[in-house]
């Protein structure tokens, strides 16, 4: 599903991802880990086509995501779904309405905007609060939101950039037990984290260590 | 945006007042062919037939002996007891021409009074060559002053639409990085942008043209125009026609701005 072939990236003379090779099948859990300044973002952000690779192929689906035309990067962004550290909600938007974002960016309108956003709110347990506004939820609650803002589109890949890095213990658990119950319906997750305890308490996550990778 | 506006109604203001003042000129435009004393009947005839079908001719008027005199007693108003005594037939009979204001230019004009002074029977052709020269070369000078300050200032409200976009999309840049992280397509973005840089081009516009409107009523109210009356000269305010342009205008540039600042920065 994703392939990481002989990818370099470099900043001026800097080299940031030297010759990384991996790929991932449909429906796992991946951890990329290493140190602060490894590439961990860079490489979720190839994915997105946020960032281009120096030399090297990155695939999604067969499709060599350095080749996609400018236009039709926001059809691939649909079919991924980008979970930030920093959340990246709308202030002025409801929880409901940065969730409902998602499918409005796609051309849904109607009943099926108010259906789907209310199943996943249900799902990461925000219903209640779906009036309110981003700023008045707490951390863990605001990143259930972007989780839900990043599901709503039913894609086939989530990526999740450090998702707990502003969260404490129990409610990093509490996101990644979200996340991994998504993964258990089908969808495709890779997760940029250096917490080497989340890793631990994946049971059958892989790990890909892009400094060694 | 709305002090461009503001700026390009008033120039359209001046513009359109000067304009109708040369026009008010040009629309008066006449000849006036004096017959010979001794021109017959027939002879009358053939050069009021042959002035008929010159094309740009609004009307043509005959004066005889008499009606000559009517005409020159009118004009003289008060003073017209000088004419008592006088018998009519030492009155020239003439043609006076009125030009469609159309066809009126100084070769259309330089030509006919060639053409009337080679026919037999008439006297003198007169009209005020440099006056109507003057004229049409001055209509000719707004027209073109007009035209390079329509550009100008049309230039002018991009630019304003422009940078007033310039600092939405600042404002939002935040907003359109998420919605472009998210699938948003450039065009999903940028008609909300359309939206507001149109309504603002809109609100802009109604302001502008509602203070010009009381500038204008509060020079016509408080009697400053006093000093033109005495030229003969009406200030006008613009007209629908006039207004409808710069508002498709206002709108246009409007567009335009939104369109190249939103290429720019996303």
């Amino acid at each position: 599903m994703i392939e990481f072939s002989h990818v370099y990236k470099n900043y001026d003379k800097n080299y940031i991802l030297r010759d990384l090779n991996f790929t991932v099948n449909k429906g796992e859990f991946i951890f990329i880990t290493g140190h602060s300044g490894a590439g961990k973002t860079t490489t979720l952000k190839m994915l997105i086509a946020m960032e281009k690779p120096t030399h090297g192929a990155v695939k999604f689906m067969g499709t060599e995501i350095n080749e996609i035309k400018k236009r039709e990067i926001p059809f691939l962004r649909r079919k991924i779904g980008f979970v930030f550290q920093d959340f990246k909600l709308l202030p002025k938007r409801t929880v409901f309405q940065n969730v409902a974002l998602g499918l409005e960016v796609s051309g849904v309108f109607g009943d099926v905007i108010t259906k789907n956003v209310s199943e996943l709110l249900k799902a990461v347990e925000l219903y209640t609060k779906k009036d309110e506004y981003p700023l008045s939820l707490s951390g863990g609650e605001q990143q259930r939101v972007a989780i839900a803002r990043a599901l709503v589109q039913n894609p086939q890949v989530l990526l999740a950039d450090e998702p707990t890095g502003n969260l404490d213990e129990e409610t990093s658990k509490i996101i990644i037990d979200i996340i991994k119950s998504f993964n258990n319906k089908g969808t495709t997750v890779m997760l940029a984290t250096h917490d080497k305890h989340l890793i631990a308490d994946t049971g059958r996550a892989r790990v890909i260590d892009i400094t060694k990778a | 945006m709305s002090f461009s506006f503001f700026i390009m109604l008033f120039f359209l203001l001046c513009y359109a007042n000067i304009y109708n003042y040369m026009n008010i000129f040009q629309k008066n435009s006449v000849m006036i062919v004096f017959l010979k004393s001794g021109a017959g009947k027939k002879n009358r005839q053939n050069i009021i037939n042959f002035i008929n079908k010159i094309n740009g001719i609004k009307k043509i008027k005959y004066y005889g002996n008499k009606s000559s005199m009517k005409f020159l007693s009118k004009r003289l108003k008060n003073l017209k007891s000088v004419l008592k005594n006088i018998n009519p037939k030492v009155m020239p009979s003439f043609i006076k021409i009125h030009f469609k204001k159309s066809a009126v230019s100084s070769i259309f004009l330089s030509n006919i009074y060639l053409r009337l002074t080679s026919l037999k029977g008439i006297k003198l052709v007169y009209y005020n060559k440099m006056l109507e020269n003057k004229i049409i070369q001055f209509m000719f000078f707004t027209k073109v002053i007009g035209f390079i300050l329509f550009l100008f200032l049309l230039i002018l409200s991009v630019f304003i639409s422009y940078s007033a976009i310039k600092l939405i999309i600042l404002r939002k840049q935040n907003e359109i990085e998420i919605l472009r992280l998210i699938g948003a397509t450039d065009r999903y973005i940028r008609i909300p942008m359309f939206i507001e840089g149109e309504i603002g081009t809109v609100l802009a516009f109604l302001v502008s043209i509602s203070l010009l409107y009381l500038i204008y009523k509060i020079f016509i109210f408080y009697g400053f125009d006093g000093f033109l009356k005495f030229f003969h000269i009406r200030i006008i305010f613009l007209n629908a026609t006039q207004i409808a342009v710069v508002f498709l205008i206002a709108l246009i540039s409007g567009i335009a701005g939104t369109y190249l600042s939103s290429r720019k920065f996303f």
